[in-house]
């Protein structure tokens, strides 16, 4: 009796590793299992049957529409040739917005060349203007832009464009993108973020807060200036999708860590990039079918938008919608937001490490990280796992139609592109490496996700 | 008729079996490891009784067909033999051969003497068993099979591999694990691939009716088989072509004898036979010819015998001591004192020495690049674990699955998983992470049984402790520790390293 659980102990623990370390198929497939079952248990989808989630904000006690909408991506026609925007078109996905419950509109003087404010301008002064809630961002990107009179005349601007004397949610434009230097160039040294603040007290400005990118140096300033008094931020947008949750990108930050520093606080998060450019609304096949098989009626994206908006600290989600289906389609996943369980959350975080591994690294073989202290063939590596991507040999299971001869054809080239003791399990994780990469490819980890799906690969266990 | 069935089963036997050595792939194992499994002396060292009645039952009946067409060895030496034919003038072909010879019983019987004198002081766990398996076919075949023909097949498969590989097509594809070289074992296989080959070019089947104590086990039940080549002496005319053409030299013309014990059944009388004289069929009972007889001088020159040849043996083993034969690229030295593990599935490590001829099949087997012959005169060739190139997985038990003497046994692999084989033992002054304060924890982070965790020491770096009790000896910690591995690293040993534990037990 008592070998016999230690025997299950060891294979829960390394069920979890698995599911820590490399999120491995293995781990993925006997999941999947289980999830039948909850399904057969008859969890049916309530989505688009009834109304639009809504937030509060606990600054200004504005109730916000779960969905915000983005007007980074909206739709051109061409006219003599140039992509311009279609503010017929504008218009009517702005109503329909605004008609089933969307109030939250989320705009820049960066955005659509320029033109978006105008456009959003135009089509939301049709509605009054208590219907809605305004976003725009202080874009004083290039240095050009810095001098005070230049930045200024950027915000007045936008309430030029915007048709309106106030602005509900005033950004600080992605800082973090140019460090510190950058920060200090655009909003301290210049006194632009008093003139904000002062604006603010002066009611042209509603609430003040933040979009981060980039340098996470920037966002812990910002929530420490805060810390000590100096500012209070009413709301911080940022980035939050099931892969940044912990899977950002170099140059980039953990949503975990973002979000979590907000809810100290007491900050409110709109999050941006819920499906990652896209990229969560269409995702490989495998992943299309895991999510189908729980919810056969709901998008892969409905999935992105459900992980970003179930965070409670949540107070919008942007969706740059250029088609009504689109909007149609967030719509009804919103209206009303289904929160996430916590074992859907650890799919999706499970989903995430597959679409990942389904990246091929960005690896140009520059050598800069060579030599490696430890013997690994950094280059060699990648250029194999690349290739293997690309030539469709990185089976996800053992279930897969081609798996016999993909893992033949990976584990071959592996041992006859590198050396045995050269491969991905002899990096020990000291990230001299990561100084020298031009890419800000995270090698170390990245070595340990390939070394584990290799030994899963030769141990046949995937 | 007969001949030809006995070939086409003999060629298909060693093939399999040699394919059983040589397939990285572990494909051929999975249906045809019985034929290892019904190798006579690994079948009695596994206790194996369906196998050894099968093969006694086989001899009482047919004769020695087991030296036909199941010994590797034996079909081996016909293969050589075969060899020979092609470089003889025709008409001394026509002639023959070969011609009788009696029977060298002080051989024959010294060398079965000595063989069962080490299989039983290897079964009492006094000298390594694999001494004894020296002299066993089967096992001979296998270390010969293990070094030569492994090397031949895993670059030839590699090369069609490549070429296949090349022209964007996987399925020829394997993962050889890379070619071991073992000095010993080497050795020992040259030396007894020069002997059977020479005896088999000049003998015919020399080697089996002189040498080789199954031949003279199996001698002793087949003289009493119910099936013989019989000689009609009413049809025979006294040609002796016969006896000229008898690989096994066992057939007297001249007195139209046939020496049972001696015969291997190849039928090649039967076909040669102009007149149709010689019938495979149930003898009627005559007074043997040559019944066994015990004489004083056999006996004495048995016991002088094996003396001799035990001393010989052992000083010859006894030169080989320290870690002979692996230089892979970049090797670690083994830590001076360090007992290696064996497979899980061997109990013991006494039990492992008592039982392994040192066939050298789960050598061959294992994926991982694990499993070395050792060069110890104690476990001498005998499988263990350097964890030089690889480390042994929790998912795999191919060495049990495979092992044809029970010196592994089939173990499950959730049992494995918990079964201790070893225990990791940490050298923190030359550990990169604690001596030095490099950012590793290789050891903790592969570990499979989560035995490893990095604690932080008085001058505040890292150093892995192992929790002994959950520690099963895997190497995964030695395999993927750098030092040792990495010319920068000042030690030629790792940092960590298994020390074996003489009992296993699950944990």
């Amino acid at each position: 009796m008592d070998d016999k659980k230690k025997v299950q102990d060891i294979s829960r623990r390394r069920f979890l590793r698995n599911i820590g370390v490399l999120g491995g198929a293995a781990a993925l497939a006997s999941c999947g299992a289980n999830v039948t079952a909850d399904d057969a248990e008859g969890r049916k989808s309530k989505r688009g049957t009834g109304e639009m989630t809504y937030r509060t904000n606990p600054n200004t006690g504005d109730t916000v529409s779960i969905l915000g909408y983005g007007c980074m991506r909206l739709p051109t026609k061409k006219v003599d040739g140039d992509d311009v925007l279609d503010q017929e078109t504008i218009n009517e996905l702005i109503d329909h917005a605004l008609e089933h419950g969307v109030n939250y509109f989320d705009t820049s003087p960066a955005y659509c060349r320029g033109k978006s404010e105008e456009a959003v301008g135009i089509a939301l002064s049709r509605h009054p203007r208590d219907s809605y809630y305004i976003a725009t961002k202080l874009s004083n990107f290039g240095p050009d832009t810095w001098p005070r009179e230049r930045s200024i005349q950027m915000f007045e601007n936008s309430l030029k464009y915007l048709q309106t004397d106030y602005i509900d949610y005033l950004l600080l434009h992605a800082i973090g993108m140019g460090g510190m230097e950058a920060f200090n160039g655009r909003y301290i040294d210049n006194g632009i973020l008093d003139y904000l603040v002062e604006q603010k007290r002066n009611g042209r400005i509603r609430n003040l807060g933040f979009s981060y990118h980039g340098d996470v140096a920037v966002f812990n300033h910002l929530l420490e200036m805060m810390d000590r008094g100096e500012i209070h931020w009413d709301f911080v947008q940022i980035q939050l999708n099931y892969i940044d949750w912990e899977h950002a990108n170099e140059g980039n930050t953990d949503a975990v860590y973002l979000y979590g520093e907000l809810q100290k606080r007491g900050i409110p998060a709109v999050i941006m990039e819920p499906l990652l450019g896209g990229r969560l609304a269409k995702v490989s096949k495998p992943v299309t079918k895991k999510m189908k098989e729980r919810r056969p009626d709901d998008s892969v994206a409905s999935w992105a938008f459900r992980y970003a908006g179930s965070p409670e600290g949540v107070l919008t989600v942007l969706s740059g919608m250029t088609y009504m289906d689109h909007l149609e389609d967030n719509l009804a996943t919103y209206s009303p937001l289904e929160v996430l369980s916590e074992e859907e959350h650890d799919f999706l975080q499970r989903m995430a490490v597959e679409i990942l591994l389904n990246d091929t690294i960005p690896c140009t073989d520059c050598k800069y990280c060579m030599p490696c202290p430890y013997g690994v063939n950094i280059p060699g590596i990648f250029a194999h796992y690349n290739k293997c991507i690309n030539d469709d040999n990185v089976p996800r299971s053992s279930t897969d139609p081609h798996y016999a001869e993909a893992r033949r054809a990976f584990l071959f080239g592996y041992d006859q592109s590198v050396p045995r003791l050269r491969q991905a399990d002899r990096c020990i994780a000291c990230g001299e490496c990561l100084k020298e990469c031009p890419q800000l490819i995270p090698i170390p980890e990245r070595m340990a996700q390939i070394s584990a799906y290799a030994t899963q690969l030769r141990d046949n266990t995937l | 008729m007969l001949k030809y069935l006995r070939r086409i089963i003999a060629v298909l036997s060693i093939i399999t079996l040699t394919l059983l050595f040589v397939d990285f792939t572990g494909t051929v194992a999975v249906h045809w490891a019985w034929l290892a499994k019904i190798q006579l002396v690994p079948a009695l060292l596994a206790v194996n009784a369906l196998a050894v009645v099968f093969l006694v039952v086989l001899t009482l009946i047919f004769g020695r067909l087991y030296c036909s067409v199941i010994c590797p060895m034996g079909i081996f030496q016909d293969v050589v033999e075969r060899f020979r034919h092609w470089f003889v003038p025709k008409k001394k072909k026509k002639l023959g051969l070969y011609r009788f010879e009696p029977e060298r019983r002080v051989w024959r019987y010294t060398l079965l003497g000595l063989f069962v004198v080490l299989l039983i002081v290897g079964h009492l766990g006094l000298i390594a068993t694999s001494l004894a398996g020296i002299l066993d076919p089967y096992s001979a075949y296998g270390r010969i099979a293990g070094q030569f023909f492994v090397a031949l097949w895993r670059s030839g498969a590699l090369a069609v591999a490549e070429t296949a590989a090349s022209k964007g097509t996987y399925i020829l594809a394997g993962y050889p694990p890379q070619w071991y070289f073992s000095l010993g074992v080497t050795i020992v296989a040259a030396i007894t691939a020069l002997i059977v080959m020479v005896m088999a070019w000049r003998t015919g089947r020399g080697y089996c009716n002189t040498i080789c104590p199954v031949g003279t086990l199996l001698g002793l039940l087949s003289r009493y088989s119910l099936l013989k080549p019989v000689i009609d002496t009413d049809k025979c005319n006294r040609c002796g072509s016969c006896g000229r053409k008898c690989k096994a030299k066992c057939i007297d013309t001249k007195n139209h004898v046939i020496d049972y014990s001696r015969c291997v059944v190849c039928f090649d009388c039967i076909n040669n036979c102009s007149q149709g004289a010689i019938s495979y069929k149930i003898r009627r009972s005559e007074k043997h010819a040559d019944a066994p007889a015990t004489d004083p001088t056999g006996r004495r020159n048995f016991i002088i015998g094996t003396a001799v040849v035990a001393g010989t043996l052992a000083a010859k083993a006894g030169g080989k001591t320290g870690d002979g034969g692996f230089a892979p690229l970049k090797s670690k030295k083994t830590v001076p004192g360090t007992v290696h593990p064996v497979p899980a599935g061997a109990i013991s490590i006494k039990h492992l020495r008592s039982h392994c001829t040192a066939c050298q099949l789960c050598i061959s087997e294992c994926p991982n690049q694990v499993l070395r012959p050792s060069a110890s005169f104690e476990a001498f060739m005998q499988p263990e674990m350097v964890f030089n190139s690889g480390y042994c997985h929790t998912d795999c038990n191919r060495c049990a699955e495979i092992c044809p003497a029970g010196a592994i046994k089939p173990i499950d692999l959730t049992v494995k998983a918990v079964t201790k084989i070893g225990t990791a033992v940490v050298d923190p002054d030359i550990c990169l992470s604690a001596s030095q304060g490099v950012s590793c924890g290789s050891c903790s982070r592969y570990c499979p049984a989560e035995a490893i965790q990095m604690v932080e020491t008085a001058e505040g770096t890292l150093r892995p402790v192992v929790d002994e009790v959950a520690c099963i000896g895997c190497g995964s910690c030695e395999f993927h520790c750098p030092v040792g591995t990495v010319e920068s690293t000042a030690s030629n040993y790792p940092a960590i390293h298994v020390n074996a534990v003489g009992n296993h037990r699950q944990i």
